[in-house]
């Protein structure tokens, strides 16, 4: 067996093409993206964004709480007497004035100016492009979202935001209110409302962080991670093209003449990929760090962390690399194989966030990016990155190891019994 | 012993082997001469069990090697015709990872790859990447790699094609010489005729996936023993003239190139006086003939109509 991972090693370090493909590439692109994205996101000061938008508000607060009232009573048939406790309770949040208080706070201040307007001026200012965009909150907002918090059902109105034209700046602003419409029904879902209890919703803040992180999660280190995880692909394919080069080459018939179980070549290629893929995503993330501090302050267990997740991602391309060579093997052209291979080696980089940051796709396509190798690898560093914590890991990495044993069954299912259909 | 018989290989119902039946003894040396596409490569990859036959039976020793490939595998060592060997590999890495697969380790390896190299006479190379090699050197690695295991067999599949003349003799020496020092069986394929008539004690001739004669050299030249060859060489030469030779009694076929005419007629057949009077009568001038000996070549042109390297 040792001889077999010797000498696809060998091959695959001789190849310096190749070598300085899935070494320093990922490391260039990591530092030409991160500079191209730090004006953006990092430093505030040097792009500076100045938005103007109006707020139209249709809601009257204080009829709310005899509306909020009376569909207590009716709808969820509270007694007179609680529903005056969450009146009261109620009273206290305001959905209306804590998104003002967002708007206004310090830190959205700095990029967008609120302009109060009534509806019909506010959207002819939009249209003429004075403004930005325009904030709706529609008649019985207030009492809407309340009473949804308190019966525990889903609001039935919500926030409309509306832009005339879709620029960077506007769609800047739409992520930045749909954040707050997002975390404020989120504020209320998780909150457990007893009468008494004192309710009081966290603000979001600015910029890119998760609620409650122990440490950020910078565009630098999404980079560094995505990019790892791509080349790591590109790696499982590089093998898989050689292997078809040895079966087109006829060096495997000599392996079968030998009267070698093909089975070893088979475990050979996956030993030899976990090497490979290994040692290429460490140097990857350490040559990044050591060049940008990509994860400054780190303890050992964290760095521990990470080689263990390495380590499992590095297991599950194994896999792949098994099902590619049980394929070549059943395959007539190695041309058409490496054809498919490419194939998928785009499609997870794709929806695993390899070439696009993963934010950028829609929503669903996010979900099935994180069933990807690689996009299920960044998704779990992401949540180590930032928490450290064990149990967030712990499930998919289970997952991980899923794939593997997935991957292998799969690869040895369709490895040819002779080495080779004919 | 090594024995085939009524072998057939078809691709996609294509007939590419058909009915082929051909024995190997301990100690031989056999050939198989046969034009490209005699299906030469697939009846070795039959015998050699990469791939299995559409019908038929290949024995070693009497045991089926068709359900038993171990038994063919353990003993042979087979030069396919495509160079099968790591480019990016020296030729050092390259016999150690395939002596590895034969399960020899350490000093037993290093020496067989010691002896290999000097067998091939790639020694002094043997630290460089194969993919720097000429033709004639890959090749030669080609044969090293087959010879590790020191096979009772060796099958080589015109390991030959496309080389210098330097190599090709280093070839064929060190074929002759693992044969008549080692004993070793050989069955050699080629479309050469000549490296099949220096070498092979017995060959078989195969066209279009079957074999259409077989026998020692001298056997097989005694298909021809009731026919004369002629060369002549004259100084000028007209169509009219060809008919009309052809047109003599025994003549089987005539061969035009340039200035020289080759006439096959059967033997006895008075055909030089019969040459002389038409060319007097055409007033062509004869500058010089012979007779030969007819070669393998001949006897191929003879029974297929075809030279070899059609
Ligand atoms: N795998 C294959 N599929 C289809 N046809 C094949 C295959 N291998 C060989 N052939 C055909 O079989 C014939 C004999 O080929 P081959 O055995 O290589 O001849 P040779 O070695 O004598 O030149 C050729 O016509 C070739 O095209
Ligand atoms: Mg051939």
């Amino acid at each position: 067996m040792r001889s077999f991972i010797k000498k696809d090693l060998l091959i695959f370090l001789r190849d310096w093409k190749e070598l300085l493909t899935v070494l320093l590439l990922p490391i260039i692109l990591v530092i030409v993206l991160n500079f191209a994205f730090a004006g953006l996101f990092d430093s505030g000061d040097e792009v500076s964004m100045d938005l103007q938008l109006a707020v139209v508000n249709q809601d009257n607060e204080t009829e709310a709480m005899e509306q909020l009232k009376e569909r207590l009573v009716r709808d969820a048939a509270f007694e007179e007497q609680e529903a005056n406790a969450i009146l009261e309770a109620a009273g206290e949040i305001q959905p209306v004035q804590l998104l003002s208080d967002y708007l206004e706070s310090d830190d959205v201040k700095e990029w967008v100016t609120v302009h109060h307007l009534e509806e019909k001026a506010a959207a002819e200012k939009v249209k003429e492009g004075e403004l930005d965009g325009m904030l709706v909150i529609p008649q019985g907002y207030t009492a809407d979202s309340l009473y949804a918090s308190f019966a525990g059902e889903p609001p039935t109105t919500s926030l409309i935001y509306k832009i005339e034209e879709e620029t960077t700046d506007s769609s800047a602003l739409q992520q930045f209110i749909q954040g707050f419409i997002e975390q404020l029904n989120y504020q209320f879902a998780m909150q457990e409302i007893t009468s008494g209890t004192e309710i009081e919703a966290d603000l979001p803040e600015g910029g890119m962080e998760d609620i409650g992180a122990a440490h950020d999660f910078t565009m630098t280190q999404y980079f560094t991670i995505a990019l790892g995880g791509l080349f790591a692909l590109f790696v499982v394919a590089t093998v898989a093209m050689k292997t078809g080069v040895e079966i087109r080459d006829q060096v495997f018939n000599r392996i079968l003449l030998a009267n070698s179980h093909p089975m070893r070549f088979l475990i050979g290629k996956m030993a030899s990929t976990i090497c490979l893929v290994v040692l290429q995503i460490i140097f990857v993330l350490l040559v990044s760090h050591f060049l940008m501090a990509v994860f400054p302050d780190r303890s050992i267990a964290f760095w521990g962390g990470v080689f263990v997740m390495i380590v499992l991602l590095a297991l599950v391309l194994s896999g792949l690399a098994a099902i590619y060579t049980a394929l070549l093997l059943r395959m007539n052209s190695v041309d058409a194989a490496n054809g498919i291979f490419m194939f998928f080696t785009l499609l997870f980089g794709t929806l695993g966030g390899g070439f696009v940051p993963i934010y950028m796709l829609p929503e669903w396509l996010q979900q099935i990016g994180e069933w990807t190798p690689n996009g299920l690898f960044l998704s779990i560093l992401t949540e180590w990155v930032q928490f450290e914590k064990l149990s967030s890991i712990f499930q998919p990495s289970m997952f991980m190891i899923g794939y593997f044993l997935l991957f292998t069954f799969i690869g040895l299912a369709l490895f040819p019994k002779r080495g080779r259909a004919q | 012993m090594l024995e085939t018989i009524n072998l057939s290989k078809s691709f996609k119902g294509k007939k590419v082997v058909q009915d082929l039946n051909l024995y190997l003894a301990d100690g031989e040396s056999v050939g198989l001469l046969g034009p490209n596409g005699a299906g030469k490569s697939t009846t070795i990859s039959m015998i050699s069990t990469l791939i299995k036959p559409t019908s038929g039976r290949i024995t070693m020793n009497g045991v089926n090697a068709i359900a038993k490939p171990g038994e063919i595998r353990s003993v042979s060592g087979v030069v396919p015709q495509e160079l099968a060997l790591y480019q990016e590999l020296s030729a050092y890495e390259n016999l150690k990872f395939f002596g590895s697969i034969y399960k020899l380790r350490g000093k037993e390896l290093e020496k067989a790859i010691q002896q290999a190299l000097e067998f091939v006479g790639l020694d002094d190379r043997k630290k460089d990447l194969v993919k720097t090699y000429s033709g004639g050197m890959k090749r030669r690695l080609n044969i090293a790699a087959a010879l590790l295991h020191r096979p009772k067999i060796l099958i080589l599949d015109e390991p030959t094609v496309g080389i210098d003349p330097q190599s090709r003799n280093h070839i064929l020496e060190a074929v002759r010489a693992l044969n008549q020092t080692d004993g070793t069986t050989i069955l050699y394929t080629s479309h050469y005729m000549e490296e099949v008539e220096q070498l092979c004690d017995r060959l078989y001739i195969m066209d279009h996936g079957k074999v259409i004669a077989a026998g020692t050299k001298d056997e097989l030249l005694s298909i021809l023993s009731t026919e004369n060859k002629i060369k002549v060489e004259l100084n000028k030469l007209d169509e009219a003239f060809v008919e009309q030779v052809k047109t003599i009694e025994g003549v089987h076929k005539t061969e035009v190139t340039e200035l020289q005419l080759k006439i096959i007629a059967a033997k006895g057949s008075n055909l030089i006086s019969k040459l002389v009077h038409l060319t007097e009568q055409h007033q062509i001038q004869l500058l010089h003939f012979q007779t030969e000996t007819p070669s393998l070549e001949d006897v191929f042109l003879h029974l297929t109509g075809r030279t070899l390297r059609d």
